[in-house]
């Protein structure tokens, strides 16, 4: 084995580690179990980082290009940005669903991680780079948007209902996570409009001008669109707290399903293995 | 040698009894030289709040300490010696260290979970460090009984949970804000009870406060106590689009907030979360204003049912609370029994250490003829020998002795080497 499995296997099992104690965090509902659960979640988005790097560096690859690889990266931001809002949002508890995401994409990673890939010539050069790592970042962001609106429809219907239940006093305060829930939408929708700019950039490099309105495309563009708008209600008009939450779960919800729909139903040239 | 604690708190002695004897102890003397006077006591610890005043010491004959314990508070506490023995407890050794871990962790409390008895309880070690009346045994049970409150703190949620109604409408304030920095308070009708909930709030962070009444002069006064801004009540539509906190203690009889009004402040609120507490009685608002979205609408019940339910869950982390008690009074217990027996552990060290000397003396004039090296493997080869002959009894003596039965074998080596 050498050291990048190591670094892989490593960082899968300490993912596994933190998402069972949160596990438990939720069935004990303590706040202390999930704090320990987010130091082992840090050491393994740590370990996750060094795996990337040593992909990069060993393998002589950028850890990208792959589909596996690029859940891997997907993970990872998801795993950073969250705890990055640690520093400033008492949401440690959020981990107990950000951290099986993390695992689940991890695991969906594992069997393209180990082998050597060939990557097409025409993918190799900074603009595929770019709209990688830009659309992906941008989309982990998107993601982490909903996981905490997702979270806050629970904790609202806690709360307004005036529930007995010790989950309210579990979950983070929605101000929290309408906060987490805006700082991600609006991160995320310039990150993904970059990558959308770089990727078409690199498309009239490599198709030039005869690049066909593909499904693929198509379906992003309508992803981006609905973002769009979401950005737009939540700038110029307001809307926070509930409705917010709501409409950010739901297109995610449609981000998700344009991706599987288009995986099963089309054929697109955006595919290079 | 044992430990004896002697002491009345609330449960035991009525807050008279409590008072005369706390505050004599204050103005006289110090008890601590008191109890430095005392000739059977080794160390002592003087503990004395507005809910208990309590006694530790270490004591080479606890049953003469107790008796001279007792005589002390009497003549000191000038009470009755019949009233007194109603009220006073005594415990010894393990139940003595388990009553110290309650009291330090805040689980003997009047109010269970309470913050501040932890820093009495290290201020009269401090005196009693200070006063020169803490050796060997006390400083490491209180140093345990620190470690022991520090983790039933941060294992259990014992003082985390609000429970009373005010508190338990700025606990729902927090879980909606998530802080309350900068959030506007808008009190509505001027009763004690919405006062004081809006003083919590206040404390605990929340910037602005708005006080609307039916007779202004009042709104005024209140107002200025709160340090806020006073208004009429015909303003209050326009108010709710301000703020964030409403507490609403009218004596109207019908509803003063309705939900047109809530719905009409909505729209200009650009979706910023609301918290209406209504406290009155018959209610102030609506209950339907509480239907509309991130409207959080909590009437005098509703907060009495979360202040309920974090006193049934105190109760609950209570009982985990004892557990680490015993966990810990457990542990101390073993040092402490270990402690009986290591006088004799040294004595015997010491005669086997003599012992290897002199006859290293005696002989010295046979190793004259030997390297410096070989007299160094000598002494080595000796030592080691006797640390193996030794190493098994002083371990079964420490376990034993952990197990309660170190006395008699203590006893018997003292006898077997004759030391």
């Amino acid at each position: 084995m050498g050291a990048t499995t190591i670094l892989f296997l490593a960082a899968l099992g300490s993912y596994l580690a933190s998402t069972v104690i949160y596990g438990l965090s939720l069935r004990v509902r303590r706040v202390h179990t999930a704090k320990t659960a987010t130091r082992v979640f840090l050491a393994a988005f740590v370990l996750h980082g060094l795996f990337m790097v040593s992909t990069a560096f060993l393998r002589g690859r950028p850890p990208l290009l792959t589909a596996h690889d690029t859940a891997s990266f997907f993970a990872w931001t998801v795993a950073g940005v969250f705890l990055l809002f640690q520093v400033r949002t008492k949401t440690r508890v959020l981990g107990a669903f950000v951290s099986p995401l993390v695992l689940l994409l991890l695991l969906l990673a594992a069997p393209g991680t180990r082998g050597e890939t060939v990557i097409a010539q025409n993918l190799k050069g900074p603009l595929v780079l770019a709209h990688v790592i830009l659309s992906v970042a941008g989309e982990a962001l998107f993601a982490l948007a909903s996981l905490a609106g997702a979270v806050y429809l629970l904790q609202d219907n806690l709360i307004k209902r005036r529930i007995r239940s010790p989950f309210i006093r579990y979950f983070p305060s929605l101000g929290d996570l309408d906060r987490i829930n805006a700082a991600c939408l609006l991160g995320g929708f310039p990150l993904l409009t970059a990558g959308l700019i770089a990727g078409s950039l690199w498309a009239r490099v490599a198709w030039g001008d005869a690049w066909p309105l593909d499904s693929k495309l198509v379906w992003t563009l309508m992803a981006w669109l609905v973002y769009a708008f979401l950005l737009h209600q939540r700038l110029a008009l307001g809307w926070g707290g509930r409705r917010a939450a709501l409409y950010s779960v739901a297109a995610f919800a449609f981000l998700l399903a344009s991706f599987f729909v288009e995986k099963a139903l089309f054929t697109t040239i955006h595919r290079f293995s | 040698m044992g430990l004896l604690l002697v002491g009345m708190n609330h449960k035991t002695a009525p807050l008279e009894v409590r008072e005369r004897l706390s505050l004599s102890c204050r103005e006289d003397v110090s008890p601590l030289g008191l109890l430095k006077g005392i000739p059977s006591v080794r160390e002592a610890l003087y503990l004395a709040t507005c809910n208990r005043v309590e006694i530790l010491a270490v004591a080479a004959d606890v049953e003469e300490a107790r008796g001279e314990l007792v005589d002390l508070i009497l003549t000191h506490g000038n009470l009755p010696r019949e009233e007194l023995e109603r009220c006073l407890y005594v415990h010894r050794d393990e139940t003595a260290v388990r009553h110290l871990f309650r009291v330090a962790a805040s689980l003997d409390s009047l109010i269970v979970g309470e913050p501040q008895i932890l820093g009495q309880v290290k201020d009269a070690y401090r005196d009693a460090v200070d006063g020169g009346t803490t050796g060997l045994i006390l400083n490491r049970l209180l140093h345990h009984a620190f470690r022991t409150a520090k983790r039933v703190r941060s294992e259990t949620g014992i003082a985390g949970h609000a429970v009373s109604v005010g508190y338990a409408a700025v606990e729902t304030a927090k879980k909606i804000f998530g802080g309350l920095r900068k959030k506007a308070v808008l009190v509505v009708g001027a009763g004690e009870m919405s006062e004081l909930t809006a003083r919590h709030l206040l404390k605990n962070g929340a910037e602005r406060v708005l006080v609307a009444n039916r007779t202004y002069a009042r709104a005024l006064d209140l107002a200025r106590e709160l340090g806020g801004e006073a208004l009429a009540l015909e303003r209050l539509p326009e108010a709710l689009m301000e703020v964030d906190i409403v507490i609403s203690s009218t004596g109207a009889p019908g509803y003063v907030i309705t939900r047109e009004m809530v719905a009409g402040a909505l729209r200009r609120r650009r979706n910023r979360l609301l918290f209406l507490i209504d406290i009155a009685v018959p209610r102030d608002i609506d209950p339907e204003a509480g239907e509309l979205d991130n409207v959080f609408l909590y009437n005098m019940d509703d907060l009495q049912d979360v202040a309920d339910e974090n006193m049934r869950m105190r109760r609950e982390e209570a009982q985990r609370a004892e557990g680490i008690v015993a966990e810990e009074t457990e542990r101390f217990m073993e040092w402490l029994k270990t402690l009986a027996v290591v006088p004799t552990i040294v004595a015997l060290r010491e005669k086997v250490e003599a012992i290897v000397a002199g006859e290293m003396e005696r002989l010295a004039v046979r190793f004259k003829g030997m390297s410096e090296e070989d007299r160094e493997t000598l002494e080595i080869l000796v030592n080691s020998i006797v640390n193996k002959i030794l190493h098994d009894p002083m371990t079964a003596l420490k376990e034993e002795s952990q197990e309660g039965g170190g006395q008699a074998y203590a006893a018997a080596l003292r006898r077997l080497f004759r030391l």
